[in-house]
């Protein structure tokens, strides 16, 4: 139904045809408030990660409703969709997906999305020389760790929310704006807490290979057990280089990931301790998730500095 | 310096868990192969994924004990559907395994995106029961699997003529007042705990290898019983440590399957190669 109306009203002025939206909108789903006599039925966008659905939801504010596809904690690498999540995309005005293959299987259903909906994924808009690429044409797509470059992804998403509601645009770019420049100054600040690390042992052994931008940003050697994916399974010659790296630089910690399993890491803190290397467990570093309500990780800036805490903590001590 | 000092801590606790696992689904594996049952294992092992994920919901923890025995009870329950299907209905054999084996399998994955979709804290990694983290074993897993893998080898060996029976002349075992439903159903019993064993070393999908290719490369060198055992059980051991040696010398060599891919390699040569059923030898008798 929105769909026809908009493929009608080709030719005539943008706000005449908006405001026919809004009343096929009404006329459809019967959504006026009887008192105010204002609609509510607000653009919907359906975020897929809720790293991507935080992003939305600075640069939208309460114009929008933003809903999230994958919940906290959860995995986006290996996630396939149910047919309710079908049903949600095929429903939602607009849906924001991170890229770049973060989302694996879901990929080929935003593909086949798009060609109803609108479907934007922020990472694909980045510059590419300021990607990692990992193998010919194929870029790590852990990007929301560097604020700096995630940062330019808010002005994408307001161009994308402008097109579903074009009389909130000059206040989404306004927001995108503003929090854009928080996340520049939020680097800054994460910048000088990093270098409380002693400069040789400034290096992060993870699950996997979530955090190269994180590395790149922050001036942090990065090294994950498994690949950038958390499909495949690590082999033993993996296990003990990464064992051989700790001892060697006298690591006092290695880290964990709240949507990955840690038995990996595990094993490497007891190759480690076996030949005299005592490591911690520098607690948990959220990766492609962010926290659910009431945790230390509800939105990405409280993620990053949770995970800066926590990286200071095991590394800046003594070994 | 020893040698053994020389080799990385991980990958000793590795080789000695894989070795132990390897010996002992070896031996087990073997009555499932004689008495055409190779099948019930890999049907079991699929439904391991559902114990597994349904222990981690009722206990809500991750350790591998109790994994490990939510997956032998799902294992040990879908033997039983197994035999229920078999003894009550009038389908065959392998149509019955199948049924079992893609719908206990279908209820793991199930149960596994229902956790997933509700975002279930910690539920992150259960899916590595389907490939195995072999490479990860520790030293309390190693344990682990010892103590399980010791206590079937000593129940196959303690029961070796029993079993040889069933699986050779069940109607015989069955005229002389053998129980053979109970035996049978004993036999398959253990080659379902040695499967759970070993899914931590292998995975769901190819832990079924560690328990019919030792054995049926094993048939091929002899016709006696015993000597199938412990040669099942040898090449069962040689499969997982060369694999585990190979997978330490190679980056980016995932443990389980090459161990399964070694073990496959012992196979061909026990075909090609053994003295009197070989294909060689038999090209020769022609």
């Amino acid at each position: 139904m929105l769909l026809s109306i908009q493929k009608m009203s080709f030719g005539v002025p943008k706000s005449v045809w908006v405001s026919g939206l809004w009343a096929g909108v009404v006329a459809v789903t019967g959504c006026v408030d009887a008192a105010s006599g204002v609609d509510r039925a607000a653009p919907r966008v359906l975020a897929t990660t809720t790293i991507v659905a935080d992003l939305v939801r600075h640069v939208a504010g309460d114009r929008v409703t933003v809903d999230c596809l994958m919940g906290p904690g959860i995995d986006p690498h290996g996630y396939k969709a149910t047919p309710r999540d079908a049903d949600r995309l095929a429903r939602a005005d607009l849906v924001v997906a991170s890229g770049l293959h973060l989302e694996g299987k879901l990929g080929e259903l935003l593909e086949k999305l798009a060609a109803r909906t609108r479907v934007v994924a922020v990472a694909e808009a980045l510059p590419r020389d300021r990607l990692l690429e990992i193998a010919p044409g194929l870029y790590d797509p852990h990007v929301w760790f560097d604020p700096q470059l995630w940062s330019l992804c808010a002005p994408v998403v307001a161009e994308a929310l402008a097109e579903i509601d074009p009389a909130g645009a000059t206040l989404f770019r306004e927001r995108a704006r503003d929090h854009a420049s928080r996340l520049v100054r939020l680097d800054e600040e994460l910048r000088g807490r990093i270098a409380a690390i002693p400069a040789e042992r400034r290096v992060l052994v993870t699950a996997h290979d979530a955090f190269r931008y994180f590395g790149r940003a922050f001036s942090i050697e990065v090294v994950g057990v498994q690949g950038t994916s958390t499909e495949s399974e690590a082999g033993l010659a993996d296990i003990n280089r990464l064992v051989d790296l700790i001892v060697a630089r006298r690591l006092p910690a290695v880290f964990v990931e709240t949507s990955v399993s840690d038995r990996n890491v595990q094993a490497l803190q007891e190759g480690a301790q076996a030949r005299g290397q005592k490591v911690q467990l520098g607690g948990r570093l959220y990766s492609d998730s962010l926290g659910g309500p009431g945790s230390d990780g509800e939105t990405l800036e409280a993620v990053l500095r949770a995970n800066v805490a926590a990286i200071v903590a095991g590394l800046a001590g003594a070994p | 310096m020893n040698s053994l000092a020389a080799i990385p801590y991980n990958t000793l606790v590795v080789a000695v868990a894989v070795a132990v696992v390897g010996f002992a689904s070896g031996v087990v594996g073997c009555f499932g192969v004689l008495r055409r049952r190779a099948l019930a294992g890999d049907a079991a092992a699929h439904a391991t994924l559902a114990g597994v994920v349904a222990a981690f919901v009722v206990t809500g923890r991750r350790d591998l004990p109790t994994l490990l025995v939510g997956a032998f009870v799902a294992a040990m329950a879908s033997l039983g559907c197994l035999v229920v299907i078999r003894r009550f209905t009038r389908t065959r054999d392998d149509a019955a395994t199948a049924l079992v084996l893609s719908v206990s399998f279908g209820i793991g994955i199930v149960l596994l995106s229902g956790l997933s979709a509700r975002g279930i804290p910690g539920a992150g990694g259960l899916e590595q029961f389907l490939l195995g983290h072999t490479a990860a074993l520790t030293a309390t897993d190693a344990i682990t699997l010892a103590v399980v893998s010791a206590a079937v080898v000593l129940v196959v060996w303690a029961g070796l003529k029993e079993a040889t029976l069933v699986s050779f002349d069940p109607a015989f075992a069955a005229a002389t007042g053998w129980p053979v439903a109970v035996i049978d159903y004993a036999l398959v019993a253990l080659v379902a705990a040695m499967v759970v064993v070993g899914l931590p070393a292998a995975g769901a999908v190819l832990v079924t290898a560690l328990v019919v290719i030792p054995p049926v490369a094993a048939r091929q060198w002899t016709d006696r019983v015993p000597t199938m055992l412990i040669l099942a059980g040898v090449i069962g051991l040689v499969a997982a440590v060369g694999g585990v040696a190979a997978s330490a010398a190679v980056p980016r060599l995932a443990t389980g399957p090459t161990i399964v891919l070694v073990a496959s390699g012992l196979f061909a040569v026990s075909f090609f190669c053994a003295p009197e059923r070989g294909w060689f030898a038999r090209r020769r008798g022609v």
